[in-house]
């Protein structure tokens, strides 16, 4: 049930949606500046990249080797996987525990992180609450429950109101995250003050870069090639070639332009 | 002499769009690029921004490729003034040394950039380059073996191998590093073409089965590969013509040899319309199908 329209005051736009838009969009570009001044190398072993490619590889051998012939498979799959002599059977690397509490550089880069995003966050976040409070800033333009009401609508203490109207803090954390594409276009893909970008590493960090325990990739990945077929997909080639005339196209038609520009 | 952007009209933005999209593609026309590079940089180096470095980086290149020491050098000393201590100047600065011909200065100032960094993978190619260079095949070949036991993704290392074993005639080793290089890149028709050629130079029935497939799946992705097109043509009236095959595999051969001939027929006859040249070459083409055929049959 749609609510009574509210009419709201047009210098609401004006000194508040816009300007949180504003603080927030430069904050994050500061931010990401911050962050690349305090950006530090990281330092890659040289064998944490050999077992990624290594890793890789069996990974592509598991989803292209339809294309090799079943010799060539066979070979890879028994060089990887073979009990006695396979990579992934005698491989065994040392794992070292990186304790976040005792490790130096993972405290500081956990630091540097939350003071980075965190920080700035809360900090702004607060003063708009208490800079922008006791008003309806916007709508959102699909219905909410009741549930959110606490959450949107700090600072307005009215019952009837429909959830869908917000306050200026729940419009500053919309933009947090909405501001993300503009980073994009402005700063360039891979740019640091992207946040959701940070958290969704967070979850997602161990698939991605060298797990901290290579042997329990290893195996993980020996398991998955043992039970691979080799199902040539070039078995019958050339009937399928042969089924129709080739298609030249326009390729004996144009005169291909062979100067700079 | 007239400069680039007047011979063919265009402005600083064009002549750095190309030099990018050369980069990306990763061309080696080197002549080219010096030309417009080398304007780029003397004419609009203050409009370029934080662009003129990587414009430094591939006209040197470029002008060690076309023996124009005087640009490169140039071009090193403006990296070396803003980069100092950067292992990327560094490989270039060991390029240069390359082309000068002092090998063993190259190779001092790779082993240090090594010491510094043992994952910095240019070093260690530039370094299998210069016993390339050198003509120490066999040599190479071992260094880029121990590369490659490190860092197996590598494509262009593969790439690299496969020739350095096409070259020795060690055909059986090119094929592997070939058939890594399909793996990766199925659908890349180029070296499921290439792959072929090695098979069918490797000879014996079961090769050129191989080869014969591997030329067939290169024109599945590509139908316009004439080359494999050719492949497909003889690796399968090859094999029909030896006398140790079974009836059954001789018929299959032959008809996949008279389809492949009858498309190359195809497509000379699209492309000989109208000029003369080409008629000729369609009638060459003609005939030494047919004379083929006949030892076929």
């Amino acid at each position: 049930m749609a609510g009574p329209e509210l009419l709201l005051d047009s210098s609401i736009r004006m000194w508040v949606v816009v300007p949180i838009v504003f603080i927030t969009f430069f904050v994050g570009v500061v931010r990401h500046y911050v962050t690349q001044l305090l950006h530090s190398d990281k330092k890659v072993e040289l064998e944490q990249v050999s077992d990624s490619q290594v890793l890789l590889r069996s990974r592509i051998l598991r989803e292209n080797g339809k294309y090799l012939p079943r010799q060539s498979f066979a070979m890879r799959k028994h060089y990887l996987n073979n009990v006695e002599t396979g990579f992934f059977k005698t491989v065994k690397r040392k794992v070292v525990a990186k304790n976040p509490v005792t490790d130096t550089s993972m405290l500081t880069d956990m630091m540097k992180g939350n003071l980075t995003n965190v920080l700035p966050m809360i900090v702004i976040g607060g003063w708009i609450n208490w800079a922008f409070s006791g008003f309806v800033t916007t709508k959102v333009p699909f219905p909410l429950t009741l549930r959110f009401k606490p959450m949107l609508q700090r600072g307005i203490e009215l019952l009837s109101l429909d959830a869908s109207w917000v306050s200026s803090a729940s419009w500053y954390f919309l933009n947090v995250f909405g501001l993300r594409s503009m980073y994009t276009l402005i700063l360039g893909q891979d740019n640091a003050a992207d946040q959701s970008r940070i958290m969704q590493d967070q979850m997602t960090g161990a698939a991605m870069a060298m797990p901290p325990d290579p042997n329990k990739a290893f195996k993980s990945e020996w398991e998955a090639l043992e039970i691979v077929e080799h199902k040539w997909a070039l078995e019958n080639v050339e009937e399928e070639l042969m089924s129709r005339d080739l298609n030249f196209g326009g390729f004996f038609t144009r005169e291909f332009k062979s100067t700079m520009f | 002499m007239a400069s680039v952007s007047e011979l063919y009209d265009v402005t600083w933005e064009e002549m750095r769009d190309k030099l990018r999209k050369w980069r990306e593609e990763n061309y080696r026309n080197s002549e080219q690029i010096v030309d417009v590079g080398e304007e780029l940089i003397n004419e609009h180096a203050s409009k370029l921004g934080d662009d003129i470095w990587i414009i430094y980086e591939q006209v040197m290149i470029a002008a060690l490729d076309c023996s124009r020491d005087d640009l490169a050098w140039s071009c090193l000393q403006e990296l070396k003034r803003q980069f100092p201590g950067s292992h990327r100047v560094k490989r270039l600065a060991g390029m240069r040394l390359e082309a000068l011909e002092r090998y063993e200065d190259a190779t001092k100032l790779y082993d240090s950039i090594l010491q510094d960094d043992p994952t910095n993978t240019a070093a260690r190619k530039r370094r299998i380059a210069i016993l390339k260079a050198q003509g120490k095949s066999a040599e190479a070949i071992r260094e880029l073996n121990e590369y490659l036991e490190q860092f197996v993704g590598d494509q262009e290392a593969w790439h690299e191998l496969s020739e350095l074993y096409i070259n020795e005639h060690d055909y059986g080793k090119a094929a592997f590093c070939l058939e890594e290089l399909m793996m990766t890149n199925p659908h890349n028709h180029l070296y499921c073409e290439q792959y072929a050629e090695v098979k069918y130079t490797q000879g014996g029935m079961e090769n050129l089965e191989l080869s014969r497939r591997y030329f067939a799946q290169a024109l599945k992705l590509n139908n316009r590969n004439m080359r494999a097109l050719f492949g497909l043509c003889m690796s399968a009236s090859h094999i029909a013509a030896s006398p140790k095959v079974s009836a059954k595999v001789k018929k299959d051969n032959m008809k996949y040899a008279a389809w492949a001939t009858a498309q190359i027929n195809r497509a000379y006859q699209l492309a000989g319309r109208g000029t003369k040249e080409s008629k000729c070459s369609v009638k060459a083409v003609e005939e030494m199908l047919e004379s083929m055929q006949i030892t076929m049959s």
